[in-house]
């Protein structure tokens, strides 16, 4: 009996073809026009957390008390290496690195800026972040004295690749310390931070120019899947400061917030709009058909029957939208998801907001199945309103009715 | 005629009501959406030109580029003077800006020190607002202090800090001054190194009197701003240059732009959803009056003449949708403007991001209701050309015979 | 053919240990055993003219006293060097400044000489690499080639030599890609005692034209045999007055 039902419906879903063909259009477009705008807001603030994630603080991050505050020297975490060991032995840890940051001035010939130094390993870099992909110029290969500069620094100081650069600061004992080192990387990260005031160098190039303990770090950095981790890691180290990427990173929280608030209304305005083309068709096409329905009846069709008939031509027209919008998506999706958007037009707006200016979208399947449970949804739920038209009706009132 | 289309309109009440309250809908949100779009930019700006910029700024010419003492203004009277004869202002202060070390007992710190009038300031930024602690108004060697900078310093109120920088005069300049007020606006760099020091006292120990780094303005009415910083100009002394705010905070307007560009694509999107389902209603309304059409054509209506009719029908549904969209909409944007919405808390849990105000503003603009409401009849009106193509398909006799 | 390589490394090596001999004799020269300084100093910007006048203690590389005693206002304003690190003593306000790093390009007292010049005056020899471009008679041009890891944010600096008196008469110093940033011309040599020392010193940065420093060394004592108690900190405060 289902197959009989099933065929009827999708031959009656198309027996107005313009109007159901309309339908389908509007599902499809308003799918694949949402996803896009859903895509490229998920994109932003994705690449967002993704640079801050691994450029700085992973998902968990470790001060001394009192470092964030004070930025001394003398506020590091004195035994990082056995930390770092220790965190990495816990379950779910990922990646562990440890690094060390030194205020102090950068100098050419030409200008000088208050900068930071710090002292990292790029291979735990590497491993923690990828970190050769914000390299813009030259190679991690530093050789002797190589460091790397942020983009925004090495213009303010009017540098180059290749050009030297004079590192003064204070080393553990407060002596004035001055250290060369030449550029051998340009990076831009989109963090202001490292673009506009920061040198990386190898921490062995300098641990022993600061006279610092081999083992000292001012900061522990985490990656790891595992939310509850943080806790642990509080538990076991209650004398440091133990911060979460959302704690470390308000600005980016509050971001993330109101993107999911903006993409929920629109997606429930959306959705409700379609809910009301679907209605109108439906029960156009139930009117319609009021007079076979009258008669399926008096033959003794079961109402049930008719509402299963009608529920599944709705559905039917829904899923066909869907199954079009879905494709139209994932052509756009895929598109701007490697090629972009480019609005470096206003890339100085973007860099505001610490973003670079061509967009990329973020593709989930959660895109997919909200939007699919929620078409199926509004396509049983709009042949409620006309069935029950039907089911006030006898059959001889239909059949008087339509004469 | 038009008694006819009013006749169809009672008559197919279904989509008649569908299509009015769509209309109304989509105008209505359409016109509250960008007031409240422009209203939070307008009040983003505000806000930012409200804690310190000030909506005009006017500096020796290449202060902003070189910096130092050489490029000062050394004439505030006549500058003032120029401002006391141009009509729009609200009130305009002159602002001088020092660096040097700030020591106390036990740390020392980069800070930068502005000699500001604190009457005239409380005029034209939110600095007097930003209080934490102590007094905002005082006199003699009294500072207002970042509350970040006295935590570097490790200071309180009441607490001596010593100051050594540079006179004008490029002398040596240090005094102590003692913290009577602490603040902070959310800006870290400028909490964590600014402090201000009365006028009077600033001119004694650096020789600045009549002199200053810029003056700054705020106008009554921010849409009149281009208008008075062109009539300035011409009465200003080749060697200044006055700056806007567009200028000032060029990377802030560039972020207000890619705000409205995704405002106006999701609200493309509303409309692509809206437009589907009003086509699909006038679709349905058409076919199913084909035979009435028939009827209308062999009675000598010609083609043009039911074209008029269906506009018509499209014309008085949707002038009367917009037009209760317009006063309702119209409405929402000028009370919310008066009375902006208020999150009650939303300040304080920010207040640590720099968020100072916790009110959502509207922005009510008779230009941009227009346009708003022009979108939607044009929308409208599209949606009748499918139809009416649809319509012209059939012979008067087919027409009669359609079911 | 041979030959003449070998003569040309001959000279050039011989040329180069000349070029370090002068520049360790021209230094000596200036510097003495120790040497006390009266100094006069102008300074011309685009809108400020001031001068300050000074004394200073010096001895070897490392160690010097500064004392500011014109204009009044400034008077007893005190600077300590000692290696690479700077104090400052400002009677006003009655505390001994530690100058921080982020302070040391800055320029001292609003002239053309940065902080960093003051403590790094000594560290010429250490840090470059000395070579003789040209003869002229007695004026010998060398080239200070920074030394690869050396510290200092010059590429190279050229330095016009009288060899007569081993004295320099124009020093001006380049960024690494040999583009000139500034300019330093020694005039009006002296003789005081067995040391010759130019009295006006002119300081000019090339990127901010209008700018010039002057100084007129008004007074010089070579090797008078000060005492060492200049260079402790707690001379900044004891030697204000």
């Amino acid at each position: 009996m289902y197959k009989t039902i099933f065929s009827l419906a999708i031959k009656n879903a198309f027996l107005r073809r313009i109007r159901a063909s309309l339908l389908i259009l509007m599902i499809a477009s308003s799918m694949s026009v949402m996803l896009v705008i859903e895509g490229l807001y998920d994109g932003m603030t994705a690449s967002m957390i993704d640079k801050a994630l691994r450029s700085d603080s992973g998902e968990v991050t470790i001060f001394a008390k009192d470092y964030r505050l004070k930025q001394y020297i003398k506020y590091s975490i004195k035994d990082a290496d056995k930390i770092k060991k220790e965190l990495k032995e816990l379950n779910d840890v990922k990646s562990v690195l440890t690094r060390f940051k030194i205020n102090g001035l950068a100098g050419s010939a030409k200008a000088s800026y208050p900068s930071d130094l710090i002292a990292v390993d790029f291979k735990d870099e590497e491993e923690f972040g990828e970190f050769s992909e914000f390299i813009k110029e030259g190679s991690l290969k530093l050789g002797k004295n190589g460091c790397i500069i942020g983009k925004e620094l090495a213009k303010n100081l009017k540098l180059r690749l290749n050009s030297k650069v004079i590192f003064t600061s204070r080393d553990v004992n407060n002596n004035i310390v001055s250290k060369l080192f030449r550029i051998k990387a340009i990076i831009q990260s989109t963090n202001i931070n490292l673009d506009s005031k920061t040198l990386l160098v190898p921490k062995e190039a300098i641990y022993k120019h600061i006279g610092l303990d081999n083992s000292s770090a001012t900061q522990i950095a985490v990656r790891t899947d595992n939310e509850k981790l943080i806790d642990t890691i509080k538990e076991k180290y209650p004398s440091l400061d133990v911060m979460s990427f959302w704690q470390y990173n308000p600005l980016l929280n509050q971001m993330q917030d109101s993107m999911i608030i903006f993409n929920s209304i629109t997606f429930a305005i959306v959705m409700g709009v379609v809910f009301i083309g679907i209605l109108g068709v439906m029960y156009v096409s139930i009117l319609d058909r009021i007079r076979e329905f009258g008669i399926m009846l008096a033959v003794g069709y079961s109402y049930k029957y008719i509402r299963y008939q009608v529920m599944l031509e709705a559905v039917v027209l829904g899923l066909i939208g869907f199954i079009i919008g879905t494709v139209l998506s994932l052509v756009f999706l895929y598109y701007l998801h490697i090629y972009g958007l480019d609005m470096s037009e206003f890339s100085d707006g973007f860099a505001s907001f610490g973003m670079s200016s061509i967009l990329y979208t973020e593709i989930k399947t959660a895109y997919f199945t909200s939007i699919f449970l929620a078409i199926i949804f509004a396509s049983i739920l709009s042949v409620f309103l006309p069935l029950r038209k039907i089911k006030k009706l006898t059959p001889t009132d239909v059949i008087r009715n339509s004469l | 005629m038009f008694y006819l289309a009013i006749k169809n309109i009672l008559f197919y009440k279904g989509r008649s009501i569908t299509t009015f309250i769509l209309t109304y809908f989509s105008a209505t949100l359409f016109i509250v959406y960008v007031a409240f779009m422009d209203g939070s930019h307008v009040s983003m700006l505000h806000n930012s030109l409200k804690v310190y910029t000030g909506s005009i700024q006017i500096y020796q010419k290449d202060y902003r580029d070189e910096g130092g003492y050489d490029y000062l203004i050394y004439d505030n009277q006549k500058i003032f003077d120029i401002l006391n004869n141009t009509n729009g202002i609200k009130s305009y202060t002159s602002r001088i800006e020092t660096f040097g070390i700030a020591s106390s007992k036990t740390d020392s710190s980069a800070m930068m020190l502005t000699g500001v009038d604190f009457t005239r300031e409380s005029g034209i930024s939110e600095l007097k607002n930003a209080l934490v602690s102590g007094e905002y108004e005082s006199s003699g060697n009294c500072l207002y202090m970042g509350s970040d900078l006295t935590k570097r310093l490790n200071v309180h109120v009441g607490d001596e800090i010593s100051f050594v920088g540079n006179a004008i005069d490029y002398s040596f300049a240090a005094d102590i001054f003692k913290v009577c007020g602490t603040f902070k606006t959310g800006m870290y760099e400028f909490d964590s190194s600014s402090a201000f020091l009365n006028r009077e006292y600033f001119d004694s120990v650096f020789y600045s009197q009549n002199t200053s780094s810029y003056i700054v303005l705020n106008v009554n009415d921010l849409n009149e701003n281009d208008k008075i910083a062109e009539a300035i100009k011409p009465k200003l002394d080749s060697q200044y240059r006055l700056y806007t705010w567009q200028e000032l905070m060029s990377a802030m307007v560039e972020a207000m732009e890619v705000d409205s560009i995704f405002g106006y694509i999701s609200m493309g999107l509303f409309f692509v959803v809206i437009f589907f389902v009003i086509l699909i209603y006038g679709f349905i309304n058409a076919s199913s009056r084909i035979k009435e059409f028939g009827v209308l054509k062999s009675i000598g209506l010609s083609n043009s003449e039911v074209d008029k009719l269906l506009i018509y029908e499209m014309l008085i549904l949707s002038l009367s949708a917009i037009f209760f969209a317009t006063v309702s909409g119209g409405y929402l944007a000028y009370y919310y403007e008066l009375n902006p919405i208020v999150i009650e808390g939303m300040s304080e849990l920010y207040k640590d991001y720099g968020i100072i105000s916790d009110s959502i503003p509207t922005r009510f603009s008779v230009f941009t209701i227009t346009w708003n409401i022009g979108l939607i009849l044009f929308l409208n009106l599209l949606s009748v050309i499918y139809p009416i193509y649809y319509i012209r398909r059939f012979n008067p006799i087919e027409a009669m015979r359609h079911v | 053919m041979r030959y003449l390589i070998l003569i040309s490394i001959f000279l050039s090596s011989l040329f180069a240990n000349e070029a370090d001999e002068i520049i360790k004799k021209l230094d000596k020269n200036m510097r003495g055993e120790s040497v006390y300084m009266k100094i006069s100093m102008n300074i011309k910007s685009l809108r400020h003219e001031r001068t300050i006048k000074m004394k200073t203690w010096a001895k070897g590389k490392d160690k010097s006293f500064v004392k500011i005693t014109y204009p009044p206002r400034d008077k007893g304003i005190t600077f300590l060097s000692l290696d690479n690190e700077m104090w400052n003593y400002i009677p006003k306000i009655e505390r001994i400044i530690k100058i921080p790093p982020s302070m040391m390009l800055q320029n001292w007292m609003g002239s053309d000489i940065s902080n960093d010049d003051m403590v790094k005056q000594s560290s010429i020899i250490d840090d470059y690499d000395a070579s003789i471009l040209k003869k002229d008679a007695n004026i010998v041009t060398i080239e200070l080639k920074a030394k690869e890891d050396a510290p200092v944010v010059w590429g190279k600096i050229i330095s016009k030599i009288d060899t007569k008196y081993y004295v320099s008469l124009e020093d001006t110093f380049y960024d690494e890609y040999g583009e000139k940033i500034r300019v330093f011309k020694y005039e009006d040599i002296k003789k005081y005692g067995k040391y010759y020392l130019p009295t006006i010193w002119k300081i000019q940065p090339l990127n901010k034209k209008n700018n010039l420093t002057t100084m007129i060394i008004e007074d010089v004592e070579y090797d008078s045999g000060f005492s060492d108690i200049y260079f402790t900190k707690s001379a900044l405060k004891r030697f204000s007055r």
